[in-house]
């Protein structure tokens, strides 16, 4: 497991880095932003002028991606943002482990067992539930920043 | 309740013609006869009570909504023309309500002295203001205030058709009544200042605004002469400008008595000077009003200046509040601009000096002193300017404004010094300044420039290479004198004159507000969509456009340089559309499709490279590469709306060479929802575009293609739960879903079109593409991602259900060949739908039905099998019976029919689906209808049913045939059958 952990760390900082500067006024709705040292989407943009002739600035609400807060920030839409490197990863569900964590496996056949399951039980239960009833899911990982968390999981089960 | 609406008609005709007026004389009888009373008695007494009631009611009374005379108003119009304006259509924007009792009405309200009654009641309650009991907005003060006013709207003909003379006699009346609420102005207005209660004040100024709309100018401006030395006009130029005054010197953020009173004023202009735009001013105004207007215009714009200059500093907060009262602020420049044009003689040339002198003011004290005020008050000036000399074109062409045409005589030769131009030139070449770096970093601020791109959208639509035929036409008419001016105009800014340069100063200031402007989305929102987008509208421009080197340059810092990528993404969309609309100017089809390519190649080559990138997989969630894709997909969209005859085939190319990379795309980018969406909606808009030219061959590409993405998103999306804890993330994880699904079902719609309208040389048949197929395959495929709850969403059920019936109208046998699964869940759909609130929705559900029972009952007639095993009934894995769809639909239709609340307008489609219905399930609507008349217990009800289930099937000489003339009398037969057996059914 420690093995597994370890592959992890490189895969992530393979030639990326964590976040990108991006000017601000091109950051849209939808589209991601590190608020606070957070990555956050961003939910709401709006401008406004710092006095009538000066320039613009960007008014974001973002939603911590991971812990569901919101945040917010101002900056002058000509300066830069960092954005963080959002990745998602598709893993078949192996088993879930009495102890929370799930067993994931990956593209190379190996298996990842670092992730834990959601504390919010109404997420918890649609996964347990899911995967009691022993249907093919496919969970999708979200990893930003360092951080990593199940945030869609598919049923491929009686499909295919 | 319950009765027809003509009933209630009749109600409201008797009342009107046989009680109000009873009414009306009880309740002033009551009121006159306390009065005396009540001017007699120093203190508060109950009788007030009893007057402030009748007044009240009179009032209400004179709300009526008067009818039985509107035909003798029509009649008479030109008998009141000459003094009355009876131009009520022109009215309805100022909200302000027209009193025009009959004639009948004469002898209470006019001949009785009535005003003259209420004006001394009031008369007589002023001293008493400060006596114990009242006050200036005591109730029985403020009701006969509103009842002076509502006298005031009076017309029609409730006078006598004598030349108005009447009528004028009667506002005379009013008007001295009233004018000492308002008059002195300053001394009002400052005694309000010191406290007193503004209402006289408002109320004054609303009993103007409503003379204005009864009256023409020359008569408004004609009452007050005979009592004073100045003509109305003037003294509401007057009035106005103390108002003004008042407004800026307290200026303050809540809505003041100022704010109201400026308001109902600027609503009397407006309402004097509507017609100035069809109507030369020497008709419309006495030269004393053009005087007062323009002394007005004067002080407003110095007033406005001030407004300006000093509101420069404040900011934040204020932004949101000035967004809300933006649409405000137009209307009241529109009224400016009114105003102005009433004197537009010297308010041009008084326009040119003040912006001249900010400009002096600018260029003098550049980098010495900051510049704010005077970058405020310009921004102002341009906009009083823009609405000044243009007017808004609202997607038409907009002429030059009617007073401008008429008012200027100008020699040809001297164009140059026509005011109008002068103004024009001064702040075009004041513009032309931005493009200096150094003047742009200490003058052209981002506000400014708005001003400044915000004026030559307004101005170039109106005057720049204006329909040069049009002027071509006019100097061949022989109309010389009455449109010299306009053509002076217009031949001075026209193609052959100074348009073209005027034109490449625009796109080169264009250009610089799109690369040295940073992240001002404001500015370059409206660059894209107000200026550019206006001028690729015309072909003529065009043809110039492409030819300037300054479009060239901004074509080619679009394809190539880096910083136009910064753009917002939705204007670097409206950019591609621009630039590839503007090859509708480039000599011959060859070329100007060797222009698109030109423009967009980099696009697709850069998509087309990103895609077959070996580790595209793993980079492609990156930030930077995510915004670049965003960008070029956008660019892509924008380029396939612009589709027009002559690109078509390059925009073809164009799509048709990231067809798979789109593929590949939509597969990395499974999990981005955002840029999944611009790929569906550049593939909707490319198709949409595309369809209807396309050739078989290309159809079989296009179409395989659609498919091939359905599948993918489909596959990719079935049975997808996304978990967050966020709620708000959750449900942006449901929109996007939706947003997807409508662009899934517009690309389905325009398939279909093309077996509607199609404009290529062979049939597509010959390639063995059968769109019904085709379609039928995609809904195959869309439907089980539509939801119930996605269904909810207005816009998506909408688009769905119009699909639907399209379909089912359109390919019934097709449908009979869906599988069991998506058949149940199109059902399910058309179940859901029938009880849905929308009318419309509701209606077409009923046509799918219509479509889906006429479909089978003229198969099974010709002996086929029609809808087969799906009309029959099934047993189902549990082993219970279900009904076929048909008898299902039967059950469904009737007891809607019977039994739920719905629209009337739903009969007759309900009808002509219940006739297909009933006859292809003839037994089950016979056993239906006697469990109907089984379970009514009263004989009499009984019988009355019995007979109209009877006559609903046989009235009208009903056949069993599915022709129109059938279903016109199937139409009527339920018409009748529900006014007879509904009441009853529902209530029982």
């Amino acid at each position: 497991m420690s093995d597994e952990e370890h592959h992890f760390e490189s895969k992530a900082d393979a030639g990326a880095s964590k976040t990108y500067p991006q000017q601000a006024g091109t950051i849209r709705k939808n589209g991601y932003i590190v608020i606070k040292g957070r990555p956050c989407k961003v939910v709401e943009v709006s401008t406004s002028k710092t006095g009538k002739h000066g320039h613009a600035k960007c008014h974001f609400v973002g939603i911590d991606i991971f812990t569901a807060k919101k945040l917010e920030d101002i900056v002058p839409s000509s300066h830069n943002c960092d954005v963080p490197h959002v990745n998602r990863t598709d893993y078949q569900l192996i088993d879930i482990s009495e102890d929370g964590f799930v067993s994931l496996l990956t593209e190379n056949g190996s298996t990842k067992d670092d992730l834990r399951l959601p504390t919010d039980d109404s997420l918890l239960t649609q996964i347990k539930d899911g995967f009691a009833e022993g249907k093919d899911l496919v969970v999708s990982v979200m990893s930003a920043m360092g951080e990593e968390q199940i945030n869609a999981l598919k049923d491929i089960g009686p499909k295919n | 309740m319950g009765l027809p609406r003509e009933f209630h008609e009749q109600c409201r005709r008797l009342l009107e013609r046989d009680f109000l007026k009873t009414f009306y004389q009880w309740t002033s009888e009551a009121a006159s006869s306390v009065t005396n009373r009540i001017i007699e008695s120093d203190s508060f007494v109950p009788e007030v009570k009893v007057c402030t009631a009748a007044l009240d009611l009179m009032l209400q009374i004179l709300n009526w909504d008067f009818r039985s005379n509107t035909s003798d108003t029509k009649v008479n119009v030109n008998v009141f023309s000459s003094g009355v304006r009876q131009d009520v259509d022109s009215l309805k924007r100022y909200e302000c309500h027209l009193v025009q009792p009959g004639s009948d009405w004469r002898d209470v309200l006019i001949l009785s002295g009535h005003i003259g009654w209420l004006l001394s009641l009031y008369a007589a309650l002023r001293p008493k203001f400060s006596c114990e009991g009242y006050w200036l907005d005591c109730p029985i003060a403020v009701s006969a205030r509103k009842l002076i006013v509502q006298f005031s709207s009076l017309t029609g003909t409730v006078f006598l058709s004598d030349d108005g003379k009447m009528h004028e006699r009667h506002l005379l009346q009013l008007l001295s009544g009233i004018l000492e609420w308002v008059d002195p102005p300053d001394v009002v207005s400052k005694a309000i200042e010191n406290g007193k209660s503004e209402s006289e004040m408002l109320d004054g100024c609303r009993t103007f605004l409503a003379i204005a709309n009864v009256t023409t100018p020359y008569v408004f401006d004609g009452l007050l002469k005979s009592i004073r030395p100045i003509g109305t006009l003037t003294f509401l130029s007057i009035l106005m400008s103390e108002v003004i005054k008042v407004l800026i010197t307290s200026n303050t953020e809540e809505e003041t008595w100022s704010w109201e009173a400026r308001d109902i004023l600027l609503d009397t202009w407006t309402a004097l000077l509507m017609p100035i735009n069809t109507i030369t001013v020497n008709t419309l105004l006495p030269p004393e009003g053009i005087k007062a207007a323009a002394n007005l215009f004067g002080f407003i714009v110095e007033c406005e200046l001030r407004m300006a200059s000093a509101s420069a500093f404040n900011d934040e907060g204020d932004s949101d509040y000035l967004r809300a009262s933006v649409s405000a602020m137009d209307e009241r420049l529109s009224s400016y601009a009114l105003i102005a044009r009433a004197s537009i003689d010297v308010t041009i040339p008084l326009l040119t000096s003040v912006f001249s002198e900010r400009v002096t003011r600018l260029n003098q004290g550049r980098g010495i002193i900051d510049l704010t005020e005077t970058l405020e008050e310009l921004y102002s000036l341009l906009l009083i300017i823009g609405h000044v000399i243009a007017d808004e074109g609202e997607g038409e062409m907009p002429l030059v404004p009617n007073a401008i045409q008429t008012q200027f005589v100008v020699n040809s030769v001297e164009a140059d010094k026509h005011p109008v131009i002068l103004l024009s030139s001064s702040i075009i070449k004041f513009a032309e300044q931005c493009l200096n770096p150094e003047m742009r970093a200490s003058v052209f601020s981002p506000r400014l420039m708005e001003s400044i791109v915000w004026f030559l959208a307004r101005w170039s639509s109106t005057y720049l290479m204006s329909s040069d035929g049009i002027v071509e036409k006019i100097l061949d008419s022989g109309h010389h004198y009455e449109y010299s001016s306009k053509k002076a105009l217009l031949s001075f800014f026209g193609e052959h004159n100074q348009g073209r340069i005027v034109l490449d100063i625009i796109v080169r200031i264009s250009l610089i507000t799109l690369t040295s402007y940073p992240g001002e989305k404001d500015l370059q929102g409206l660059t894209c969509y107000m200026l550019l987008h206006s001028l690729v509208q015309q072909k003529h421009i065009c043809v110039h456009l492409v030819a300037l080197n300054s479009w060239h340059d901004l074509a080619t810092a679009f394809s190539i340089e880096k910083t136009l990528f910064l753009l917002d993404t939705a204007h670097q969309r409206s950019l591609a559309q621009t630039l590839v609309r503007s090859a509708s100017g480039v000599r011959n089809s060859e070329e100007s499709s060797q222009y698109v390519r030109n423009l967009m190649g980099h696009i697709a080559t850069y998509i087309v490279e990103m895609s077959s990138k070996s580790d595209f997989k793993n980079i492609a969630q990156q930030p930077d590469i995510l915004l670049s894709v965003s960008c070029m997909l956008e660019r892509l969209r924008g380029a396939a709306s612009a589709s027009e005859p002559r690109t078509q085939k390059a925009i073809y190319e164009l799509g048709f060479s990231v067809m798979n990379p789109i593929l590949v795309l939509l597969e990395v980018y499974k999990h981005e929802s955002a840029v999944v969406y611009l790929l569906l909606k550049f593939v909707v808009d490319w198709v949409d575009g595309q369809i209807t030219y396309l050739e078989a061959q290309e159809t079989t590409a296009v179409v395989d293609f659609c498919m091939r993405l359905l599948q993918l998103y489909s596959s990719h999306n079935i049975g997808k739960i996304s978990l967050s804890l966020s709620s708000s993330l959750l449900s942006e994880a449901q929109t996007d879903k939706y947003k997807d699904l409508r662009a899934l079902l517009q690309l389905l719609s325009s398939l279909c079109s093309k077996d509607m309208i199609d404009f290529s040389s062979d049939s597509i048949e010959t390639q063995g593409t059968n769109i019904s197929q085709v379609v039928y395959f995609g809904l195959h495929i869309v439907t089980p991602l539509i939801s119930m709850d996605l269904l909810k969403y207005p816009k998506l059920c909408h688009d769905y259900f119009s699909l639907l019936s399209h379909l089912l109208e359109v390919y019934p046998e097709t449908f009979a060949q869906l599988n069991s699964e998506a058949f149940t869940h199109i059902l399910g759909t058309l179940d859901f739908g029938l009880h849905h609130q929308d009318v419309d929705v509701v209606s077409k559900c009923l046509r799918s039905l219509q479509a889906l029972a006429s479909y089978h009952y003229k198969e099974t007639g010709n002996g086929n099998i029609g809808l087969g095993a799906h009309a029959m009934g099934l047993k189902d894995s549990s082993g219970e019976v279900q009904e076929g769809l048909l008898s299902r639909f039967l059950r469904s239709l009737l007891q809607l029919l019977f039994f739920e609340d719905y629209s009337s307008d739903l009969i007759s489609v309900a009808a002509d689906a219940l006739l297909p219905l009933i006859l292809c399930e003839q037994s089950l609507y016979q056993r239906l209808g006697n469990e109907l008349i089984e379970r009514q217990t009263n004989p009499n009800l009984k019988s009355r049913l019995a007979n109209a289930l009877h006559s609903l099937t046989s009235a009208n000489q009903l056949s069993s045939s599915l022709d129109r003339i059938n279903y016109q009398r199937f139409r009527k037969n339920l018409n009748s059958f529900l006014v007879e057996v509904r009441g009853f059914l529902k209530t029982v």
